[in-house]
């Protein structure tokens, strides 16, 4: 039985690592309008996909690194709760929630704000704390992501990769921004976003020495790195396309300007990859 | 099975974390099952004009009867005496969500008490 007090700090610093992450998006008024403009069925996915965000990232570097699929899955209903719980809050103190909207207004836009906090909310209680967590975390890290310095597990870079583009793309993805930057840039302005989202991400990954870099990647070849580039981009780039196309950004636009939005966003969603598979597991 | 280290906090966290998820996707599928295709479908209702220190105003309610959110809804309001428009007054609604009202007051020089009808229609929207 863990201790009470414990468990409140925990959910303290899981509400900060809320409002921290997803702040930004709690601020941004396409978010809002999304949230009463998205089809139904389209939130019930978003909601989905998320959960499965959490359970992905709760297995893989969640602080309860002993846990078995249950507590995984205790745990991620905890933290969407809470991120639902903080985006009612703080849209209401927003005034963007008020009670003579339709009970569909609010519930899209809570359920819109809410998954993004929920993700801040998983990340935070990982990873902002001191070191107070169930013990035995190092050994059974290991084990989980894959056994120390070599062959991390590939699955596991996967989600926490996709977590971390999507964490960092999403503050970016809703805005009009976007879009304007996709259809007002040449080709080859476009090109060089590309290639400077992937050599960003190899050297995040590889040669800046941020912490975690040694375990993920001990010394790489230089295929090895360019390897590991271009799937840390390709991974990025999924990500982009799929909030992209969540929030509705493809919809009756020309395939240049869908491919356009996509490398523009994921210059965002590469650095929140790389920099997510180091820092959100970087205990 | 391991036995959950759970104390009781965690637990009621869990419940009402499990309630509000669970109540979410329940009103969710409800809302999506129940809702149509239907375009947006804009009612204009005015209410009784006022005068105020530069002029006068009509109030008018925007109500959206269709499953569709309408962007950008444009608004005009006519005086009307003997046949002849006599003032015209524009204005646009930024967001009407499906099932929601939104409320404007469209602006004259002109009494809309003394003409003989006062007009309002939706001239058009977007697609958000």
């Amino acid at each position: 039985m863990r201790p009470i007090s414990k468990s409140l700090r925990e959910y303290g610093r899981g509400i900060i690592g809320g409002l921290l992450f997803s702040l930004p998006l709690l601020y941004t008024m396409e978010v809002w309008w999304a949230g009463f403009s998205a089809h139904p069925l389209h939130l019930i996915l978003y909601v989905i996909g998320t959960f499965a965000m959490l359970l992905g990232y709760n297995y893989f570097a969640g602080i309860r690194h002993d846990a078995n699929w249950l507590e995984v899955v205790i745990d991620s209903v905890e933290e969407m709760g809470l991120g639902v719980l903080i985006s009612a809050i703080v849209l209401y103190i927003l005034g963007r929630i008020t009670f003579d909207m339709t009970p569909q207004e609010m519930v899209g836009k809570i359920t819109i704000e809410g998954m993004t906090v929920a993700i801040g909310v998983s990340v935070g209680t990982a990873q902002l704390g001191s070191g107070d967590s169930d013990t035995g975390e190092g050994a059974s890290k290991r084990k989980r992501t894959g056994g120390g310095s070599k062959n991390v597990h590939f699955g596991g870079q996967f989600v926490i990769a996709l977590c971390g583009a999507v964490l960092f793309a999403a503050n970016v993805a809703p805005t009009e921004e976007i879009v304007v930057i996709a259809t007002e840039v040449s080709s080859w302005q476009l090109l060089a976003i590309a290639l400077i989202s992937i050599t960003l991400g190899s050297i995040i990954l590889y040669r800046l020495d941020f912490t975690g870099a040694q375990r993920l990647a001990p010394e790489p070849g230089a295929i090895g790195i360019i390897i590991g580039s271009v799937i840390n981009y390709a991974i990025a780039l999924v990500a982009s396309a799929l909030i992209l196309l969540f929030f509705g950004r493809f919809e009756g636009e020309a395939l240049i300007v869908c491919v356009g939005q996509t490398i523009v966003l994921g210059l965002a969603a590469t650095l929140g990859a790389s920099a997510g598979r180091l820092l959100l597991q970087s205990q | 099975m391991k036995k959950l280290q759970k104390n009781r906090v965690e637990w009621i966290v869990f419940g009402v974390g499990l309630v509000l998820v669970v109540s979410i996707l329940a009103f969710l599928t409800y809302d999506a099952a129940s809702l149509g295709d239907a375009p947006p479908s804009i009612e204009v209702r005015m209410g009784a004009p006022s005068q105020v220190a530069h002029g006068f105003l009509v109030p008018v309610t925007l109500i959206n009867h269709g499953d569709q959110t309408a962007e950008g809804v444009a608004v005009e309001v006519v005086l009307e005496s003997g046949g002849a428009e006599k003032e015209r007054a524009e204005f646009t609604v930024a967001f009407l969500p499906r099932g929601s009202s939104r409320e404007g007051w469209a602006a004259f020089q002109n009494d809309p008490r003394t003409v003989e009808r006062v007009k309002a229609r939706v001239m058009g929207f977007e697609k958000p």
